[in-house]
């Protein structure tokens, strides 16, 4: 995984507050909408996220590129796939 | 029941003049049509009669449930000033959408994969908020029912304050619709002589509200469910191999479970449609190819659901007939 640090965001999304599956849900939108090779920096707290924000990588051929996490607030990195 | 609607109005059934479109809603002194249907099922000893849920104002089934649920929410002051949420594959949407704009609020849907664009236009022509949801959204703790996680999560979201769900896969008031309109309308057009009843297994409030109150007449009424396989592209219906059972479904109602492929039901449907004049959706033609496999040696008059009409599914036809119909030159 690459450092934080080095992660070019291209977009974040701030979920803080909202319940699974509305943060994947609207990742998913923003991704859908983003280039290849764009990074989203996803912020959420409900810790069903920690589970389903990798599900979602995996299935739309997303690469979670790095995860942070900081008592209630986790960060993902998400790099959009190339178009199917 | 009250359907919200205003009261000391001009509405005369006789005339069929109504001050409302809710007016409309059917019950036992204003039912839905039960039309025989015998062209599309030869061989089999069933006299089978399909209820037209279709003619309702809405255009489904789903009208009775919907008004039902939304009437609760009003009446026991839980809907307040918030706007509705619920998880549909378009009939109740359309439905709660409609009759949302006359209570003067506004739908929020989450739909499923595999749901025609023309039911998603219909909603947003209706004024809801229309929320495409892949099945598989919430893998972990929802598997196939992403729409139902969904707009569970944005009734709870903001504490409660913007969005009430209706819930119909939970929702005693689905049950209730059929309970006292469906199965009343049913019993009396068919006179107390119905020996089998067919309907499909979605939310559950069909199958569980009429065999219910048939059974209650008559213990020894059959009712038959019919199911879709794993995968199907059958909205409006559900298989319980991959999404979970409705708490709302009452098994003890249920005798028979029948299993329905795509193909069968699709080539049904278009059966109905050229044999029998009725512009039906695909999943009628699940429920008729389902009477024509139980039926063998049964005799008896039976009456299967036919959920809504064919209109909103013409995309989904145009693929099933790629370009039969059309000039081979």
């Amino acid at each position: 995984m690459p450092e934080i640090t080095d992660i070019e965001t291209t977009e974040v999304l701030d979920c803080t507050g909202l319940l699974c599956p509305l943060p994947v849900y609207k990742a998913a939108v923003v991704l859908s909408r983003l280039s290849a090779g764009d990074v989203l920096e996803l912020v959420c707290t409900d810790p069903g996220s920690l589970e389903d924000v990798p599900a979602l990588a995996r299935q739309r051929g997303d690469s979670l590129l790095a995860t942070d996490s900081a008592g209630d607030v986790q960060r993902f990195w998400l790099a959009k796939g190339e178009e199917r | 029941m009250t359907t919200i609607a205003p009261s000391g109005s001009i509405t005369d059934h006789g005339l069929r003049r109504y001050e409302d479109i809710r007016h409309l809603m059917p019950d036992v002194d204003n039912p839905t049509p039960l039309v025989r249907v015998g062209r599309s099922i030869p061989g089999s000893g069933l006299d089978l009669y399909l209820k037209l849920e279709w003619l309702n104002p809405f255009g489904s089934i789903k009208d009775r449930a919907a008004a039902y649920m939304l009437d609760a929410l009003v009446e026991s002051g839980e809907l307040g000033d918030r706007q509705l949420v619920e998880a549909s594959s378009g009939n109740t949407a359309i439905a709660l959408a409609a009759l949302a704009a006359l209570a003067g609020t506004r739908l929020t849907v989450t739909i499923p994969d595999g749901v025609p664009e023309e039911k998603k236009v219909l909603l947003r022509m209706l004024g809801a908020e229309v929320w495409p949801t892949p099945d598989e959204l919430c893998p972990v703790d929802n598997p196939k029912d992403g729409a139902i996680a969904l707009a569970r999560a944005l009734a709870a979201s903001e504490e409660g304050s913007r969005y009430a769900m209706v819930g119909q896969y939970d929702n005693e008031h689905n049950v209730r619709a059929h309970y006292e309109t469906t199965g009343p309308e049913i019993w009396r057009q068919t006179e107390g002589r119905i020996r089998y009843f067919f309907a499909g297994f979605g939310t559950c409030g069909t199958i569980t509200g009429v065999g219910r109150f048939l059974k209650e007449r008559d213990p020894t009424i059959e009712v038959v469910a019919i199911e879709p396989q794993p995968g199907h592209r059958l909205p409006g219906l559900k298989s319980f191999a991959e999404a979970k059972e409705p708490s709302i479904l009452d098994r003890g109602v249920v005798d028979h479970v029948i299993r329905v492929d795509d193909d069968a039901a699709y080539e049904t449907t278009k059966r109905l449609f050229r044999e029998e004049a009725l512009i039906v959706g695909p999943s009628t033609g699940a429920v008729v190819w389902a009477a024509s496999q139980f039926g063998g040696d049964r005799r008896g008059m039976a009456v299967g659901v036919s959920p809504d009409g064919g209109q909103k599914y013409t995309s989904y036809f145009a693929e099933v007939l790629g370009d039969e119909g059309l000039p081979q030159v």
